[in-house]
């Protein structure tokens, strides 16, 4: 019997295999990975520009002034994070 | 049990205690999570890739399925210059998703609840991106942070912002993995709570959320694991390819 034989059900199986695969990527399938990853994105760089601010603070012995600019400079660059992946998004 | 739901995370200890000097190694139940899922990731691609059959077992499918995920995703977001990476950034993949996964079986603890092993995963990629861009392109590297065109005046400020932007990578890595997980467990947790407070004749709204939510958490469990290792991937094509 021809059609029970391995080779044709491979055959089949295979054809199946790549027209599911060229419906699917017609969409992108990573899209809610996507998502999550800009929540955190803005949050983190004003975090890590008050840290810099902070400890350069403490440093130089100029209290309030440092940490007040880099917690502004942070939060630009946060706003470049979430631009930068979007941008990347579109690709 | 304890009605806290913060109680879950605690971390304590197992057997005796271990001194290096000041700093307590002792063996604790986040230790005891992380040897089970590395044990069992061992022996899941251990059994997997024993016999290679044409048709594959239940075991060989899994592990050839996690394999061309991974490989395919590298190669999506990375390129062909980042294959010799793979077994690091599966490695990875895999680790978080079994401590996610783990986490999810009642009275298990979250290995990845804990900020400090984010953390420790994420700095450690940090370094090791960094570090191979710069053995790749040498001090061009530093041109990441030096878009073009940018007229001159605005340079310092551009620099200061990209070079924050650049060290946010690994807080944002870390903390969306740890966040996601302590969120939601939390959650589960308190909605669990809520089941019995609220007895027989009210608990039953409770308890469908909570049903709900441990759907929701097995999905962000593994998209987490997902987010994480794509990220790898794409920090990696910033130092493997370079241009702004």
């Amino acid at each position: 019997m021809p059609k029970n034989s391995f080779k044709t059900r491979l055959k089949i199986a295979k054809n199946k295999l790549s027209r599911k695969n060229l419906y699917k990527n017609k969409q992108s399938p990573s899209s809610i990975g996507t998502a999550f990853k800009m929540s955190t994105e803005l949050v983190s760089a004003v975090v890590v520009g008050t840290i810099i601010g902070f400890i350069l603070d403490k440093t130089f012995g100029t209290k309030p002034w440092l940490i007040l600019i880099f917690f502004f400079v942070g939060v630009v660059a946060g706003i470049l994070n979430v631009f930068k992946s979007a941008k990347k998004m579109q690709r | 049990m304890a009605t806290n739901p913060m109680h879950q995370f605690n971390v304590y200890r197992i057997g005796p205690e271990i001194k290096l000097g000041e700093i307590d190694i002792s063996f604790t139940n986040a230790s005891l999570f992380m040897v089970i899922s590395s044990i069992t990731i061992l022996l899941i691609f251990n059994l997997g890739s024993k016999k290679n059959s044409l048709i594959p077992n239940k075991m060989q499918l899994l592990a050839e399925l996690s394999y061309t995920f991974i490989s395919k995703m590298i190669s999506d977001t990375a390129g062909s210059k980042a294959k010799p990476y793979f077994s690091f950034i599966f490695s990875i993949f895999m680790f978080v998703l079994f401590c996610n996964m783990f986490g999810m079986i009642p009275y298990s603890f979250t290995v990845t609840s804990h900020i400090i092993v984010t953390f420790v995963l994420a700095s450690f990629i940090f370094m090791g991106v960094t570090i191979i861009g710069f053995i790749k392109h040498g001090l061009g590297y530093l041109k990441l942070f030096v878009p073009s065109g940018v007229p001159l005046v605005l340079m310092p400020l551009i620099v200061v912002i990209e070079i924050i932007s650049y060290l946010s990578r690994p807080i944002s890595l870390s903390v969306r993995l740890f966040a996601n997980m302590m969120a939601g467990h939390t959650m589960m947790k308190v909605f669990g709570g809520f089941v019995i407070s609220l007895g027989i004749v009210g608990g039953w709204l409770p308890l469908s959320f909570s049903v709900a939510l441990t759907g929701l958490e097995i999905l962000v469990a593994f998209l987490q694991a997902y987010v994480f290792a794509i990220l790898t991937c794409i920090y990696l094509n910033d130092a493997l390819n370079l241009h702004h």
